[in-house]
């Protein structure tokens, strides 16, 4: 043990006589946070290379033993002998613990809480948040009258706590514009209001929440958390920024909240929808939650490295959204904090990578795989089965023609519609190139001396250089369903590690964009496939050898046209090869593009190999074909090649059904193309491993570390019960017992309608996260939400029919003092209204708010509200930025409020808000003629309550004063507010035009009164 | 307990309407700002944890990443070795990326340009760089920058806020939100993006985004032409007149529900109404060039007559911080030469090389080159091999983030040297490497911010600019 130097000693030892405080320490509210922020750093779960000293202080066996020094760190009951103690205490920078450089020194109270909790024997107890919740009795107050619902008594048993008593009801207006804007995020109309007013029944409040929960402005409104969380927009983000198509997504969340769709529901579908037994479509579309990460394109992109990333963001959204946990913290260490090590994350990686699928998106910007066709009705998901069945009867029906005897005498190849013999070139072509009976159209990629003529098998055949090669432009729809074929003489001139022979892909930006066919040297081997997107949609075979080093050998690859991997062979020398299956997926067309040889843009070409005698068939050949083109004796071929040629050749019974299968197979996929792909979650049995990844580095796989799907356990144990994939995680997640799903979610809704949670950090229930307020009635309520079927409108209900979110908003002095932040809600929520509502109520205001459920993002100028306003991920709309909105880059789980000049520049300049201003002025000047009244409309429709005496007064001086010094009358009338192009790509672009003020005096003069409207305190807050 | 520290849910919670109820003014933004920046440190100003040298940064973003070899950085083995291939006991088996790395060979390419000593200092300079050689001795060359990322948008966004995964802030809101403004009519920090550059890659307005610091400090952007700031203008038929009144109206609405409601927050959004008033005299006066004499013109060059061009820009920067704004950030494009690179770095230096260096010459006549830093260069540098075929007059070059170069000057750093060395085919670092944490946290060290302590608490974690590296590079400190 070091000593500290005995006077120190003295002075800290008297100190602590000198503490009378000696109440009993709670481990969870006192101790836990100062250790989590000092300690567990450098003295914490994180037992990799994180930890210090050997020593961990976040359980009582690591902060208790021996350690190497002799220490112990924590002797319970004995702060003189306790190490910590001692240094927590030291002088000297060189023992001070938490060192200097931490720059987050202790508090003496903070020392003085750790030194009584070590003196009272260090005790321990689970995190709050790890622990299942128990519904509490209630507790007991005084003031029996007020509560209205059983979370009142919480409130107010805290609040007479800290000697705050609750406030009185709001008036009737401000709750209605409360509850409206809280459940809604509008406020309400003037027919809305008055109704209410007029309404005496003692349940007329609970009539109008009742219809507020079923409006379907309700789902709109919850749903803008839920699109922060999920980082829904409508761009790919990153470079380019190419449009997402992403909508029908939004469209399923809104549609769950207005259905009510119970959350374990609701959870469940967006992270395991495609697991789900008989999965429909609306259930796949769903789990696109962990498909909004962003995507690149950018050339030179490393597509493995990628993938990582959109694996780490559908985690990381995860944890965020369902879990209150910062997992992404375990992807490069275990957590600092919490108990989740990096194997954890790794397992849980495991079940958000199981796509088989491509990190980058290609560059032509199709809807990245795997993905579900979105058929527009019940007819058209029928009438796919029905295809399905003709396509399943029609194999059938192939299957059953009886094999004929296997004789076959002569075979005779057809003739290639595209010859090279490639004996000479010129700039454009070679000399006697044929293709489709006319000389063949030949471009060169590359310099003119890059191809070099070199010996062929006959006359010349051409040397490769890797990088240059040559284009047959005419030669392009290559169809899935279009047979084809390829023969030529290679001579390989080393082991090619990736070289491209053939390809009808365009150029290459990484495997995500290559579509078409494809011949490669891969590690030496051939492969051959024919590409949608790889590698979800392609199929695609390997040959098991090598390919024999300097000796020409005729290559020739088929394909039969029908999508399957089958259909796909490869010969040397007119003998098939033997090969393995890469991929047998293809599900949808690829790309258009002209057949390219020896060399890829972007890509390796065919470097050092050289070809000769070029040939291309637009049908497959057979193998008796391929044996004969080799000058083979048919005689010699193996019974099965025979009667396959004879089936294929000579069987007008088997031909016609292969037609009849082709048909089946190409109505059945122009039926599905007919439905949009959307991107989803498909588990896939291809899905490469999941390694913990060293320092989280995507080449660092540690292959002594592969990870089985699991779960963070020490949180909450995983049920051996359950599936080990993503739907199991979902059953483990919604187990009544989990700790933190239903408090995460009811935290979350509590905040939607009092503006901050019981945990102020709702996105963070670990360590580091906020202490509950009111930790009881988080865990009764958190109890309740499971019982009620995870029932999210009725929790709502509770909240905003309680007698806390009913009470004023005003504080009292006290209340100020005591309370600033209003923790204890002895008064009722202040919200600011955030950047859709600020519009949205703009727009309802004006009378011109286009109401309309769903369907694509829309222009600002399509007067809808804001949520479905065209987000573009680099040049989001300024007016939402600047009003605290995000980027929607990556899940964010709460925004900050700010006050900003530019906010009041948005408020009073931006085109729309003025174009609001203009249109609320005249609406108010037709529904009444005295100024006085205009004016007062004007403030309910925006503001809901009557003007006070002051306002109206400031506001009818505003008015008489403008209205005599009109604005000059050249300007234009009333005209469309011109508005940025949301879909306008850079974000240097020009600022929109400010809208124009009418040139009737009165008008101008009133739209001058109702733009200070929208920009005063009672617009932009719900009191 | 100790004073809080800052953080994102403490700001969401209580304190600020409770600092706002405790402050006379409540003039929002300031007084969130010296929660913030009082929090650890007395008698230093706002924010910072030493004496600084500089009070304000100009920083010259070269986006696309500029080469190396034809401006800072002379590798006469190259042209030597022009056409050869690059050795594998230089690459050592590094990435490259999907664009290069598939290329049958990888030749070693020569500059077409060359290079002078200049100045008492003898730093070199390519013949591209004629006027920035002209300051030779206040600048000083990191030559032994690197990097991360490969790929532009991971590489920028790194460079930018100091962190590929976006939504982090940016520096220049880390230096609003650390320091704050020093002027009460204009935002802290500042962006120009150059309206002459070629734009062969985007910008992403995350590059000035304020990440999970409070939306104030995010960069606004000072656009060419009649608005400089979006949304300044009043509309058609509003006379500044108009909007006096106006505002003085809404002063009373909010007086009256301040009266009411004893909610000191509708303070805060007054006086915020009231700062855009300023801002709209404010901003046009500040973005008013005309007053510039024919010789401050002249030593910006032509194109400084072209609004939103990179000169007017330089001298729009000057300009800005002359009126107290912390961190004005200029954006140029077009640095992303993969082929045609003669042509393009020509072009590219022709539109920047004589306002950067009239940028350093007018600060310094003014007496604010001492306490301004001025930093230019992009996000990565560029390979010793060309991308795809070179000929006599013609190659490209990949990207390359294992060794690049930038330049600093003004504000506490030590001119009229070069920091760090590559190996002769400027392919890797051999002395003294800088990483951008190192360049950040030297950037904040000359501006008093000890790049270790000032952080903010977002999501449980303790975020800095510098995240968990960053080393002050002394050697470059006068």
């Amino acid at each position: 043990m070091r000593f500290l130097t005995p006077f120190l000693a003295v002075l800290w030892l008297a100190s602590l006589a000198g503490a009378a405080d000696s109440s009993v320490v709670d481990f969870n509210r006192e101790v836990r946070p100062i250790l989590s922020d000092r300690c567990f750093g450098c003295h914490g779960p994180d037992g990799d290379k994180g930890r210090k000293a050997g020593l961990r202080l976040d359980e009582f066996t690591g902060a208790t033993k021996e350690l190497k020094s002799g220490d112990r760190a924590i002797v319970p009951g004995d702060v003189t002998k306790s190490a910590m103690v001692n240094r927590i205490h030291s002088q000297d920078d060189d023992e001070i613990m938490p060192p200097p450089e931490l720059h987050r020194p202790l508090s003496a109270a903070e020392k003085d809480i750790l030194t009584r909790w070590v003196k009272q024997g260090a005790n321990y107890a689970p995190h709050w948040a790890f622990v299942s919740p128990q519904a509490s009795t209630l507790p007991k107050v005084t003031n029996v009258a007020w509560p209205k619902d059983p979370l009142d008594f919480f409130i107010l048993a805290q609040a007479t706590k800290v000697g705050l008593a609750p406030s009185a009801p709001a008036d009737r207006t401000t709750l209605l514009r409360r509850a409206s804007m809280a459940l809604t995020g509008l406020p309400p109309t003037l027919a809305e209001v008055d109704a209410f007013l007029a309404d005496p029944a003692p349940d007329a409040y609970e009539k109008r929440v009742d219809a507020l929960l079923g409006s379907p402005r309700y789902g709109e409104h919850l749903a803008v958390n839920w699109l922060d969380l999920a980082r829904f927009a409508d761009t790919w983000g990153y470079t380019g920024d190419k449009e997402m198509f992403a909508w029908p997504w939004r469209d399923w969340v809104l549609k769950s909240f207005n259905d009510n769709k119970p959350y374990n529901q609701f959870l469940t579908e967006q992270l395991a929808g495609d697991l789900l037994p008989n999965a429909t479509q609306d259930q796949r579309v769903a789990t696109a939650f962990n498909r909004l990460h962003r995507m690149t394109f950018e050339g030179g992109s490393i597509a493995e490295e990628f993938r990582q990333d959109g694996i780490n963001d559908r985690v990381s959204t995860a944890g965020y959204s369902f879990m209150g946990l910062t997992l992404e913290c375990s992807r490069c260490h275990d957590h600092k904090y919490d108990p989740i090590s990096q194997k954890d994350y790794y397992a849980v990686a495991a079940m958000f990578g199981d796509q088989n699928e491509n990190g980058l998106l290609s560059f032509h910007g199709e809807v990245p795989p795997p993905f579900v066709r979105l058929f527009k009705s019940d007819e058209e998901r029928t009438k796919e089965k029905q295809l399905q069945a003709a396509l399943l009867a029609a194999e059938k029906a192939l299957g059953a023609i009886p094999l004929p005897a296997a004789v076959v005498t002569a075979v005779t190849c057809p003739a290639p519609v595209v010859y090279l013999p490639l004996d000479a070139f010129t700039k454009t072509g070679t000399d006697n190139a044929v293709a489709e009976g006319k000389p063949a159209k030949f471009e060169r990629r590359g310099a003119a001396d890059d191809l070099q003529l070199t010996p062929g098998v006959k006359g010349q055949g051409v040397k490769f250089d890797g990088d240059a090669g040559f284009i047959l432009p005419d030669f392009r729809q290559l169809g899935r369903f279009d047979a084809f074929t390829f023969s030529a003489f290679l001579r390989f001139s080393e082991k090619n590690t990736r070289a491209t022979i053939l390809h009808s892909t365009g150029f290459y930006t990484g495997d995500g964009d290559a579509t078409g066919v494809e011949l490669l040297v891969t590690q030496g081997k051939l492969r051959w496939s024919f590409i949608h997107l790889w590698p979800n949609s392609a199929v695609s075979i390997e040959t098991k050898a090598e390919v024999a080093l300097n000796q020409w050998q005729r290559v020739t690859a088929t394909y039969d046209g029908s999508s399957k991997a089958a259909g796909l062979h490869l010969y040397i020398d007119g003998q098939e090869v033997p090969f393995t299956v890469v991929r047998d997926t293809l599900n949808a067309k690829p790309r258009d593009n002209a057949l390219e040889i020896g060399s890829r843009s972007r890509d390796a070409g065919f470097r050092n190999g050289s070809m000769d005698e070029i040939q291309l068939w637009r049908q497959a050949l057979t193998a008796a074909e391929v044996a004969a083109l080799h000058g083979l004796d048919p005689v010699n071929l193996s019974p099965a090649i025979q009667q396959a040629h004879q089936q294929l050749r000579h069987n007008s019974a088997y031909i016609a059904a292969w037609a009849n299968l082709q048909k089946a197979r190409r109505d059945l996929a122009a039926h599905q193309e007919t439905a949009q792909p959307f991107f989803a979650m498909e588990h896939s049995a291809l899905a490469p491993k999941s390694y913990v990844l060293t320092r989280g580095e995507y080449d660092k796989p540690d292959l002594s570390k592969p990870c089985e799907p699991g779960v963070p356990s020490r949180v909450f144990a995983w049920s051996n019960e359950l599936p080990r994939n993503r739907l199991g995680l979902t059953q483990w997640l919604t187990d009544p017992q989990h700790p933190l799903t239903s408090r995460v979610m009811v935290n979350r809704l509590w905040a939607q309608v009092f503006g901050t949670g019981l945990v102020a950090s709702s996105e963070n229930l670990g360590l580091q996260g906020d202490l509950p307020s009111h930790p009881e009635l988080l865990d009764t309520l958190a109890v309740d939400f499971v019982r009620s079927q995870w029932n999210t409108k009725a929790m709502l209900k509770r909240l905003v029919l309680s007698a806390t979110f009913r009470q004023a908003s005003t504080p009292t002095s006290l209340g100020r003092e005591k309370d600033p932040g209003n923790k204890y809600l002895a008064r009722g929520p202040v919200l600011r209204l955030t950047a859709e509502m600020v519009r949205d109520q703009a727009l309802q205001a004006s009378g011109k708010l286009v109401e309309k459920i769903g369907g694509a993002s829309v222009n600002e100028n399509a007067l809808r509200r804001s949520l479905y306003t065209y987000r573009r991920r680099t040049a989001p709309p300024d007016n939402m930025l600047i009003f605290d909105a995000g980027s929607r880059e990556v899940c964010q789980p709460k925004r900050l409020n700010t006050n900003t000049p530019l906010q009041a520049l948005v408020l009073l300049n931006n085109p729309g808000f003025v174009e609001a201003a203009k249109q609320l002025a005249a609406r108010v000047s037709k529904e009444a003629t005295d100024p006085k009244q205009q004016i007062t409309l004007a403030f309910r429709h925006v503001c809901t309550r009557l003007p006070r005496p002051n306002e109206l007064t400031a506001l009818s001086e505003l008015y008489t004063l403008q209205k005599a010094n009109p604005p000059p009358s050249t300007l234009a009338p009333l005209a469309p507010p011109a508005t940025v192009d949301p879909k306008a790509k850079r974000v240097a672009s020009a600022p929109a035009k400010a809208a124009a003020i009418p040139a009737d005096p009165a008008l101008a003069a009133l739209t001058q009164v109702c733009s200070t409207i929208l920009a005063s305190d009672a617009a932009v807050t719900s009191r | 307990m100790s004073l809080p520290l800052p953080s994102y849910d403490g700001l969401m919670q209580q304190t600020r309407r409770h600092f706002l109820g405790a402050s006379a003014l409540g003039l929002g933004a300031l007084a969130m700002r010296s929660l913030i920046g009082e929090a650890h440190a007395a008698p230093l100003p706002k924010g910072t944890h030493f004496p600084a040298k500089a009070k304000r940064v100009i920083y010259l973003f070269q986006a696309g990443g500029p080469s190396q070899f034809e401006t800072l950085d002379p590798k006469p083995l190259l042209k030597e070795r022009n056409m050869q291939p690059l050795p594998d006991s230089v690459r050592q088996g590094q990435r490259l990326t999907g664009m290069s790395g598939y290329q049958a060979t990888l030749p070693l390419a020569g500059a077409f340009t060359n290079f002078k000593k200049y100045g008492k200092s003898g730093v070199e300079y390519s013949d591209l760089l004629r006027h920035t050689g002209e300051v030779a001795d206040d600048l000083c060359v990191i030559r032994s920058m690197h990097t991360e990322a490969i790929n532009h948008d991971p590489a920028i966004t790194f460079f930018c806020t100091g962190n590929q995964v976006a939504g982090r802030p940016s520096m220049g809101a880390w230096a609003s939100y650390g320091l704050g403004s020093m002027n009460e009519n204009l935002p802290a920090f500042i962006v120009l993006v150059s309206q002459d550059a070629s734009k062969d890659q985007p910008l992403y307005s995350r590059l000035w985004g304020a990440g999970f610091l409070p939306s104030e400090h995010q960069g606004v952007q000072f656009r060419a032409g009649k608005e400089p700031v979006l949304y300044l203008t009043n509309p058609e038929g509003v006379s500044p007149h108009t909007r006096r009144n106006m505002l003085d109206t809404l002063g009373k609405l909010n007086a009256d529900q301040r009266a009411t409601e004893l909610d000191p927050e509708v303070d805060a959004r007054l006086a915020q109404a009231e700062m855009a008033y300023r801002m709209q005299t404010s901003v046009p006066e500040v973005a008013d060039l005309s007053k510039e004499t024919a010789a401050t013109l002249a030593m910006y060059g032509e194109s400084v007559k072209s609004p939103g061009s990179f000169a007017a820009n330089c001298l729009q920067a000057r300009r800005l911080i002359e009126k107290g704004v912390r961190f004005v950030q200029l954006f140029h494009q077009g640095w992303d030469q993969h082929g045609g690179l003669p042509g393009g770095i020509t072009r590219q230096c022709q539109q920047t090389d004589q306002a950067s260096a009239a940028l350093v010459k007018d600060l310094k006549q003014r007496g604010l080159l001492e306490d301004t830093l001025v930093i230019w260069g992009g996000e990565f540098g560029r390979t010793a091999y060309s991308q795809g075929k070179i000929t006599k007059d013609n190659y490209g070059r990949d990207h390359h983030p294992r060794c690049f170069s930038l330049w600093m000057a003004g504000g506490g750093v030590k001119g009229g040297q070069t920091y760090g060395q590559t190996d002769e085919f400027g392919y890797n670092i051999v002395k003294d490497p800088v990483h951008v944490h190192d360049l950040h946290a030297t950037m904040q060290h000359l501006l008093g911010v000890d790049h270790e302590r000032q952080t903010f608490k977002f999501q449980g974690r303790y975020y800095r600019l510098t995240d968990v590296a960053g080393k002050v590079v002394k050697a470059v400190i006068a």
